[in-house]
């Protein structure tokens, strides 16, 4: 009778709540709330996520991180300073209006305009102009021949006339347009019936905001949220792979981890003490007893999926030879198997708990050659500060969605120190210096492939980073989502063609993805 | 003397949020990290950093900036989010309300618990009831929201399927957060009401209503509760300004779109005109809470009222 009334008062509770959302539609949580949908501003991984559904752009990476057509049908390479692109006439606007070549422009001198201090600006340095000769097309000449440009073009487009609104603009041409914007709570989305190839089929497309990884595992169980993009801790996944409405699929993923060097720094500017560094690591087991074994052993910073990528030897662990090389560097043991380390370092990281279980690793691993390391963590913003200005010896930090391998000129070249570029740890080297630059003013894709084989090569020597993993993608979704392919870096465009099947769906969902619960 | 008293409390107002933005605005800037890089991108131009950093008004020096916020402030001009792009007394005003409502449910519901076990256990003090009561407010007192939260979350929403598990909705999205928040601000209240009716009721006015042949009921609820009620109404009040505190963490676990977590997020990406608009709102409600408390007293204790 208890049980009746408080089963009654909950129901009562529960309807004092939101209206479900329909069978047609999806739940998707993000942990941290988009600082802008409006694509001239947003610069933060979630941001770049839900302007990839609101936003169409020139062009699109694939799986290889290649430029694939999206709003432009193609495009060509005039010359190595032009470039015209032919845009499809089939995309519409969320208000109706069709995308044109006038809308690229606008967009793109806006972003240029220093008034509107868009993030985004520096990317397009390069481009001194841009016309609009016809609707459908679109020229752009730049300063210098730049090959990693195209990866500009990716930027969503507005409509011409609020293109230069300094306010946020959300008016795109995507698969799914904005509803409602509750900051800090959820955004919904509805198909827009405009999009090429008919609207997507999930409606609405709920995105709601759930900062706790514990919750958004919980969520899932309950069936309050039908996707999660963003891996929960290995144990969740495992606890989460036994619920029968949910799948979890995994999938090699592009975002690597790596143990970054201060080139500042007497001990590390020694090639030996890094290679030593290197070989005391055991990824394999850093992989499987840190991540669950979600991850694959990295050779380099590009993945194997990405069209630049050379197979390279990963160095194995071998204490012996990491101990020679650090006699030879001029480091020796002062007491043998004694306590007394041969150098102290510094390593900085985050506070968060899967940052700080891989530096007491790193540490126990290092530990074994002679290296006393000492852990400090903090919170983000007081680490990447203290990064960006070279205040570190040791740090691991992540690269998440790779695209042109220009990262490495930005990470390598010796005048790409904060903050023009990535080159916090101060590496030099004529030859890469050479090569990247070489790089990034080839325009064709096959000659490129080779300076990029190269540059692969001279990292692995010289060690301006170790390249600890590729993390896995792991996504978890509810086994009614169908049609719907996890993309390695992340993104959500793969929900255009998605649906929820009616009723409690039993089948597997498609895709080669592998699933730990298919069984 | 209400009135004048409120007078008062409104003139320590100023320099109390004086102290508190400045100290905020203080230890903001000594904390590494840099909103423009973080806004414009590692890669941004030097030129663009230097622009922007111009337009915000972050090239001044500190002294300079500190003056051009107070003065933006007595305007009632809070500044425009570095991170957020809209104006701060709109981010914080759209987040308030979240809060307000988790902290008043949260509230009620630690007071709606406190008084009738408070005044339980205090009626027959070391019974079943008493040991029972003290018990649990020692285990409430003990139980991190970050630990309490996700178990309620499991029992009532996973296991008994009764509640959601989280975000804002309707009245069931609003009981497990206000739970989580308000049984530590419950615990600490149930012993003190307990206490304090067991003096009040131990006192000689309570010995002569009983004597003239007042109802039990009545010499409870009149005589003694309404003299016990005084160190509770302080305490109460205290702990009310410390529930928006606690909130930063019971928000973030129930994805409660409140000022707390617009107050972390804004931490994280240094946007100095956003902390400083969220620290304000909630030092004016700490301080609004503890003036209403101070009214409260002088209505409930009319000693007070004639007070100097």
């Amino acid at each position: 009778m208890r049980l009746a009334a408080l089963a009654a008062l909950s129901g009562m509770l529960a309807a004092c709540g939101e209206a479900p959302v329909p069978p047609a539609g999806l739940v998707l949580a993000l942990q941290s709330d988009p600082h802008s949908l409006d694509p001239r501003f947003g610069t933060d991984a979630n941001a770049a996520r839900l302007a990839d559904l609101l936003h169409v752009a020139l062009t699109r990476p694939d799986a290889a991180a290649r430029r694939r057509p999206d709003l432009a049908a193609s495009w060509e390479v005039r010359d190595p300073l032009t470039i015209v692109f032919r845009l499809r006439s089939d995309f519409h606007f969320a208000d109706g209006a069709r995308v044109e070549a006038n809308d690229v422009r606008a967009t793109y001198l806006a972003v240029l305009d220093p008034a509107l201090a868009s993030p985004k600006r520096a990317a397009l340095a390069v481009l001194s102009s841009i016309d609009a000769p016809d609707p459908t097309t679109v020229v752009m000449h730049l300063r210098e021949p730049h090959a990693p440009f195209l990866d500009a073009t990716g930027l969503g487009i507005l409509p011409a006339a609020r293109a230069r609104d300094r306010g946020e603009v959300t008016v795109g041409a995507g698969p799914f347009r904005v509803v409602r914007a509750e900051r800090g709570e959820r955004i919904v989305l509805e198909p827009n019936p405009g999009y090429p190839g008919g609207p997507p089929s999930l409606h609405p497309l709920v995105v709601r905001i759930v900062p706790d990884e514990v919750v958004q595992v919980l969520e899932l169980a309950r069936g309050g949220v039908q996707l999660i993009e963003d891996a929960p801790e290995p144990e969740m996944v495992e606890w989460l792979a036994r619920y029968p409405h949910l799948v979890v699929r995994r999938s090699p993923g592009t975002s690597v981890h790596y143990l970054a060097f201060n080139f500042r720094d007497p001990h590390l500017a020694r090639r030996r003490v890094r290679e030593a560094i290197a070989l005391a690591l055991d990824r394999d087991a850093l992989v499987r007893f840190i991540l669950g074994g979600a991850a694959r052993p990295a050779s380099g910073l590009l993945a194997p999926e990405h069209w630049a990528y050379t197979p390279l030897p990963t160095r194995r662990r071998d204490l012996a030879r990491a101990r020679r090389l650090l006699d030879r560097a001029g480091y020796p043991d002062p007491d043998g198997a004694g306590p007394l380390p041969r150098f102290r370092l510094i390593y900085k990281t985050s506070n968060q708990p899967g940052r700080r279980r891989l530096a007491e690793a790193i540490q126990a691993a290092l530990a074994q050659v002679g290296i006393a390391l000492e852990v400090r963590t903090y919170e983000w913003g007081t680490l990447f500060a203290d990064v960006r200005s070279g205040n570190f010896q040791l740090c691991a930090l992540a690269w998440v969605g790779i695209g042109d391998p220009d990262l490495y000129y930005l990470a390598f070249h010796s005048t790409m120190h904060p903050p023009a570029g990535y080159n916090r740890g101060g590496y030099a080297s004529p030859v890469m210096d050479r090569l990247t630059e070489s790089g990034r003013r080839e325009l064709d894709l096959e000659r490129r492939r080779v300076i990029y084989a190269r540059v692969q090569r001279r990292a692995a020597r010289d060690l301006p980073v170790v390249p600890l993993w590729w993390e896995d993608r792991i996504v978890v979704q509810s086994r009614r989502l169908r049609g719907f392919e996890p993309s390695p870096d992340g993104d959500l465009h793969g929900l255009t063609r998605a649906w929820m099947e009616a009723g409690d769906a039993a089948r597997a969902p498609d895709g080669p993805p592998e699933e730990l619960n298919a069984q | 003397m209400t009135g004048s008293l409120a007078g008062r409390r409104l003139v320590l107002l100023v320099p109390t949020l004086l102290g508190v933005v400045t100290l905020v605005f203080a230890f903001l800037h000594l904390v590494p990290g840099d909103p423009v890089e973080i806004m414009l991108g590692e890669t941004a131009a030097p030129a663009d950093v230097a622009a922007l950093r111009r337009d915000l008004g972050l090239d001044r020096p500190l002294p300079a900036q500190y003056a051009r916020f107070l003065v933006r402030a007595a305007r009632g001009d809070l500044g425009q989010s570095i991170a957020f792009r809209t104006s701060v007394t709109r981010a914080v005003a759209g987040r308030y309300p979240a809060t307000l409502e988790l902290a008043g449910a949260a509230f009620i519901l630690a007071l709606g618990m406190a008084l009738p076990l408070g005044i339980a256990a205090a009626l027959r003090p070391g019974s079943a009831v008493d040991r029972s009561v003290r018990l649990a407010s020692l285990a409430g007192a003990c139980l991190p929201g970050f630990w309490l939260g996700p178990l309620l979350i499991l029992l009532f929403s996973l296991r008994l399927g009764w509640l959601p598990v989280s975000g804002r909705g309707g009245l069931a999205h609003l009981v497990l957060p206000a739970t989580t928040l308000g049984l530590g601000m419950s615990a600490i209240l149930v012993r003190l009401v307990r206490t304090s009716m067991i003096v009040a009721l131990g006192e000689d006015y309570v010995r002569s209503a009983r004597a003239k042949g007042a109802p039990e009921w009545r010499v409870i609820a009149v005589h003694a509760l309404r003299n016990a009620l005084l160190p509770v109404t302080t305490v109460a009040g205290l702990q009310a300004g410390a529930l928006l505190a606690g909130a930063i963490i019971t928000e973030t676990i129930f994805a409660w779109p409140g000022l707390g977590r617009l107050l972390v997020q804004a931490i994280d990406a240094r946007d100095y005109p956003l902390v400083q608009g969220c620290v304000l709102a909630i030092g004016l409600t700490y301080v609004g809470v503890n003036t209403a408390t101070d009214l409260l007293h002088r209505a409930i204790d009319p000693r007070l009222r004639d007070a100097r």
